[in-house]
């Protein structure tokens, strides 16, 4: 049969890693291989990172362990590092979920706390015609991107209108608060 | 991501097909297509239920996003289950649905079934007319889901012969034959009342 052939022949490269046995009890528990980028779980079941992330991501709602159906979630699990796959590459770096995962959390947490632009960025919230002031704003930092660097002109020019700016939203809210 | 599906299949199989534990509990498998998303699944009728003896065939077809979704599971086999449907197959078990979890497997899933036979969950019905039969007229209910092995699950062991002679009755008024066995199975076979749900 077609299956038998195919499965010797991959077998067959896969004898250098492992012999079927003694990885069969390092299997991830979600695609059946030997585990990459393994990760195990606070209730120790065993899984390749990629394959449990799409897991969570399958049901966001309800996350539970695939095997024993506990509580799990993304910051509760261990990654593995063996001797042999630490040498050849930062497991980190071939699981890119992770990272994302904890960034996308971050800038919600300093939305007020970041100084100056925080100040702005709630002015583009506030009141109605602050709204149009704040985006145009934006708009001038979105085309800085390549922040320039300090001491040169286009910086101190920049330094400048953002301060004019700043006076501005304060005299708004100073006659706002006044009318 | 359907190249996990096809290797987890393809590891799947050979699990069921050299395990001697489902051999014993007379769970098959086999294959369909060469893509692995097409499987064939046969069930024995579990010992000392109504559905002892019988064979009961199973259509699996394996989503693309296998096993993150369960497979889709209907009984190919007529089956007379409280969770099951008399008239499609589709079958109502929770770990088909949203108790799916990804480390479960083909082999889990017969398994479930074959426990899902032994113990019906009439609170849960997939066939209202089957489960309100179950709980109000538990002893018809064996006897038609014995009849049912018996007729469409190849069982030989207790044929319930007067059944046969009433579906005869109605065959020989012209009715089809397995319209006349729902229509008797439905009414606690009651030939008249049988009769007027055809006409209907």
């Amino acid at each position: 049969m077609v299956l038998t052939e195919e499965d010797s022949s991959k077998s067959g490269k896969n004898n250098e890693n492992s012999s079927d046995n003694a990885s069969s009890q390092y299997e991830c528990n979600i695609c059946l291989e030997t585990a990459k980028d393994a990760v195990i779980s606070m209730c120790g079941h065993l899984f390749c990172w990629p394959c449990l992330h799409k897991w969570l991501e399958t049901k966001p709602l309800n996350q539970t362990c695939p095997v024993c159906k506990s509580a799990i979630n993304k910051d509760k699990v261990i990654p593995l590092y063996g001797r042999n796959s630490s040498n050849k590459t930062d497991p980190r770096d071939k699981i890119p979920p992770r990272p994302q995962g904890q960034r996308t959390e971050a800038p919600r947490n300093n939305f007020f706390a970041s100084g100056l632009d925080g100040l702005h960025v709630s002015f583009g919230i506030g009141a109605f015609p602050f709204s149009f002031f704040a985006s145009t704003f934006n708009f001038t930092t979105d085309n800085r991107m390549p922040a320039p660097p300090p001491g040169s002109p286009q910086y101190a020019e920049e330094q400048f209108l953002s301060r004019i700016f700043l006076i501005i939203a304060i005299i708004f809210i100073i006659w706002i608060l006044l009318a | 991501m359907a190249s996990i599906a096809s290797a987890r299949i393809k590891r799947e199989f050979r699990e069921v097909v050299t395990s001697d534990e489902l051999t014993r509990c007379k769970i098959k498998l086999e294959l369909l297509n060469d893509n692995f998303t097409e499987l064939k699944g046969e069930i024995g009728g579990p010992p000392d239920t109504a559905y002892e003896g019988g064979t009961f065939q199973l259509e699996i077809k394996i989503p693309e996003t296998y096993p993150f979704n369960p497979p889709k599971v209907r009984f190919l086999t007529k089956i007379w289950h409280p969770n099951i449907s008399s008239v499609t197959g589709a079958i109502c078990l929770d770990i088909l649905k949203d108790q799916w979890a990804a480390a479960m497997t083909l082999r889990t899933v017969l398994l479930s079934l074959q426990a899902l036979l032994a113990t019906p969950e009439p609170d849960d019905p997939q066939d209202a007319v089957v489960a309100n039969q179950y709980k109000s007229n538990n002893k018809i209910f064996l006897k038609t889901a014995r009849h049912w092995t018996n007729v469409y699950a190849g069982s030989t062991s207790a044929a319930e012969p007067e059944f046969d002679s009433q579906v005869k009755k109605l065959v020989d008024m012209g009715f089809d034959s397995h319209k006349s066995r729902v229509a008797l199975s439905s009414h606690l076979w009651n030939v008249e009342q049988a009769i007027e749900s055809l006409y209907d």
